[in-house]
């Protein structure tokens, strides 16, 4: 306990720390069926590897870019954005109860992005040429895609990947023999001096990139509409990345407590609420002060197709911003996960809309993703929730109170003496017991 | 012997230095800029089209076809009936095709006109602002070509495009982007006028500098009052200007050429990001107030994380 015992001290909450789901199978049905539409998805994109995209997917010279770009990078990449949000409102807004879902946010924030890249692998023409990244004089620094085929990628691999690492070197040490625990203590120190440069760079990044894909539709000018096109995309599109990012971990939060029967934080659940609520605000703040800026607010009540896309899209981020004003809202967990979906939906659309709804080339072309591209497109997502729901039974990512840790460690030493009686102690065994 | 510098010292020795290279290379890449009214250097070349004088032989295509070595599109995709697999039939600008003459006929009456499509070689490209490793490129005479080893088939240019030119191989496993590049490798480079205005029978297209045929446009359009549409030459001013000129005796837009600003592209997309990643100083300046925000809260949390652990036995979870 803190040592005035004020509430909202970081570690002081009914949920304290990550605890690992121990008392289910690892192969659960949920886990079967993703894997099984994972397997698909990835046959195919195996195939896309050696097929050129044209009889493969329904993309065309009009619209260039299909699902795999403007939905699994442009838009669910916004609900990878979690560890930018809640990583914000945690390490610099100093919302200290937040430290503890952390780990829910890094782990889906990382699976989206690392699916998002594989897309985008898949569905550039020309992968072997991506090399020249790695030399910035071959870089045109004029190009937002150059901003996030640079950052991205960075990004993901060097810093979503280190902030992930005490939590698979913790496994490792709880795992590990005498020699393996006195190098991790070692180099314990180093890590956290480390640390906070880090997380500096990891929400500089996501910062950068995120306004990025909001500036890759600039240059497509009047081809959208001008509901969506504006300087202010870039701005807005980061913005989403900060409604859905925060609606999503608590969605994931709620989902998968609901699943593994953990009992609920309500103060910190409230806590995510706000942050939703202030995220939407934000965003709406702004959205409604471009349109007025550009003149396009009365274009946004005319009921055509746009308009009603837009109000759509306003209204479910209206929703829980007005909704998750109110404490009991907050605090009822039906209700938060329906204003968290919400959110999510409303910051999806945003983003997916003027990629391909309200995009309009001058060539009077259809595009609708084909039969193939969907598949993948479904199969990365599905590989994201597959290797989710295995991460939170392997490593410490789910929160949970400090009885539930020590039940657990618990019924892992029974285990492990189970182990060693037998006389095996490797890792493969300890990996199999979890 | 004690070292004159400390690890610290060091390391920030070699992050200022990191930091000044980097600085430097962002420097010198970032050395153009996308005025909102570009202006054509005064040895761009480029091409007048008149519709008024076009009978719409078709010769430029073949030509063009013929110098860039590219396929008979024999496939048509709107009217299945023509495609036999024995004539060039394509229906709009795609991978086997960089030109194409196209028929537009008023729906009740008899007024028609044709209209030539191709690159419009812009003088501020959006295809060149976007393309992020510089394959798409303006060279020499401003004649915008593309380099297949800088390409990672993005079409981000595709996108860009407010003319719709850039077409990507969808049938092929190693795609190119295909668009017309004034014949640049072919012919321009050897002091060879395009090969589409070279075959002109009519002159309907011709090449020349652009301050010439812009001129010789105006010259046309003061001699023949009331002939071309709205008096004026389409491209001057669209999008920042092309290289490409057109004159039309029926609206622009109804021959395809579309309604665009004056201001360039690449001005639109840039003048706010060119500011903020100047040197960098958007991204460090939000860099040093993140993490000096950061470190004091970490400072307060590791505090707190000795406590807890003091408590509970537990270590922290990062």
């Amino acid at each position: 306990m803190n040592a005035n015992g004020t509430a909202g001290s970081t570690l002081v909450n009914h949920w304290q720390r990550g605890v690992p789901v121990y008392r289910e199978a690892v192969v659960e049905t949920p886990f079967l069926f993703f894997s099984a539409w994972a397997a698909v998805g990835l046959a195919l994109a195996l195939v896309r590897v050696l097929s050129p995209l044209g009889p493969f997917s329904g993309m065309n010279d009009a619209y260039a870019w299909g699902i795999w770009k403007t939905f699994n990078v442009m838009t669910l990449t916004a609900l990878g954005s979690g560890p930018l949000a809640i990583g914000m409102a945690a390490w610099v807004f100093n919302c200290r109860k937040l430290h503890v879902v952390m780990r829910t946010a890094l782990v889906s924030g990382f699976l989206f992005y690392a699916a998002g890249l594989v897309a985008l692998g898949g569905d550039v023409g020309r992968p072997w040429n991506f090399w020249h990244v790695i030399f910035p004089w071959n870089w045109n620094t004029h190009s937002a895609m150059l901003e996030v085929a640079v950052c991205m990628p960075l990004y993901c691999a060097m810093f979503l990947g280190f902030e992930n690492l005490p939590m698979l070197l913790e496994r490792i040490y709880y795992t590990g023999n005498g020699r393996v625990k006195t190098n991790l203590r070692r180099w314990a120190p180093t890590l956290k001096r480390i640390y906070p440069y880090m997380i500096t760079g990891a929400y500089v990044l996501p910062v950068m990139h995120q306004s990025s894909l909001g500036a890759l539709l600039l240059l497509a000018g009047n081809k959208i509409d001008p509901l969506w096109q504006s300087p202010a995309l870039p701005l807005l599109y980061l913005l989403a990345a900060f409604v859905c990012g925060s609606g999503f971990v608590t969605f994931v939060l709620l989902i998968a407590c609901l699943r593994y029967s953990r009992r609920l934080d309500i103060g910190l659940l409230s806590e995510l609420g706000n942050v939703i609520s202030v995220s939407c605000f934000v965003f709406l703040a702004v959205r409604f002060a471009d349109l007025i800026v550009r003149q396009q607010l009365g274009r946004a009540f005319v009921f055509d197709n746009m308009s009603v896309l837009l109000l759509l899209e306003t209204g479910l981020i209206l929703i829980p911003a007005i909704a998750l004003r109110n404490p009991k809202t907050r605090e009822t967990p039906r209700q938060l996960l329906l204003t968290a979906i919400s959110a999510c939906l409303g910051g999806m659309v945003f983003r997916y809309v003027p990629t391909t709804v309200a995009f309009s080339p001058a060539n009077r072309a259809m595009y609708f993703p084909s039969t193939p591209e969907l598949l993948i497109s479904i199969g990365y997502i599905s590989l994201v929730l597959a290797v989710f729901g295995i991460a939170v039974k392997y490593f410490a990512v789910l929160p949970g109170e400090l009885s539930e840790w020590n039940q657990m460690s618990k019924v892992f030493s029974e285990r492990y003496r189970k182990l060693r009686t037998n006389k095996d102690t490797s890792w493969l065994a300890s990996l199999l017991t979890r | 012997m004690k070292l004159a510098v400390n690890r610290r010292q060091l390391l920030k020795g070699i992050m200022g230095a990191g930091g000044a290279v980097a600085g430097g290379l962002v420097c010198s890449v970032a050395a153009e800029e996308h005025p909102a009214y570009p202006v054509a250097s005064p040895d761009a070349v480029g091409m007048l089209y008149d519709n008024t004088k076009c009978t719409g032989c078709r010769a430029c295509m073949t030509a063009c076809s013929e110098a860039n070595g590219l396929p008979a599109e024999t496939l048509c995709p709107i009217d299945p009936a023509i495609s036999t697999g024995l004539w060039d039939v394509p229906a709009d600008l795609d991978s086997k095709t960089k030109n194409i003459i196209k028929l537009y006929r008023e729906k009740d009456g008899d007024n028609f006109s044709f209209v030539k499509r191709q690159c419009m070689h812009c003088l501020d490209p959006a295809c060149v602002t976007g393309c992020p490793f510089g394959a798409l490129k303006k060279n020499t005479w401003g004649a915008v070509t593309w380099n297949s080893s800088f390409c990672i088939g993005c079409r981000y240019c595709e996108v860009a495009c407010p003319f719709d030119v850039p077409k990507f191989q969808w049938d092929q496993w190693n795609p190119k982007i295909v668009k017309c590049e004034l014949c640049f490798d072919q012919r321009l480079k050897n002091n060879q006028e395009p090969a589409c205005t070279a075959v002109c029978p009519t002159r309907a297209v011709i090449f020349g500098n652009r301050n010439h045929l812009l001129a010789e446009a105006k010259q046309r359009i003061a001699d023949t009052p009331g002939k071309y549409f709205e008096g004026r030459v389409y491209g001057e001013h669209e999008a920042g200007g092309t290289q490409v000129l057109y004159l039309s005796g029926v609206a622009f837009d109804k021959i395809g050429l579309p309604k665009l600003g004056n201001t360039s592209l690449g001005h639109y997309a840039t003048k706010v990001s060119s500011v903020i990643y100047k040197w960098l100083s958007g991204p460090i300046v939000v860099a040093g107030i993140l993490g000096s925000v950061i470190k004091r809260n970490w400072k307060r949390h590791e505090a707190e994380a000795v406590e807890a652990e003091k408590e509970t036995g537990l270590p922290e979870q990062l």
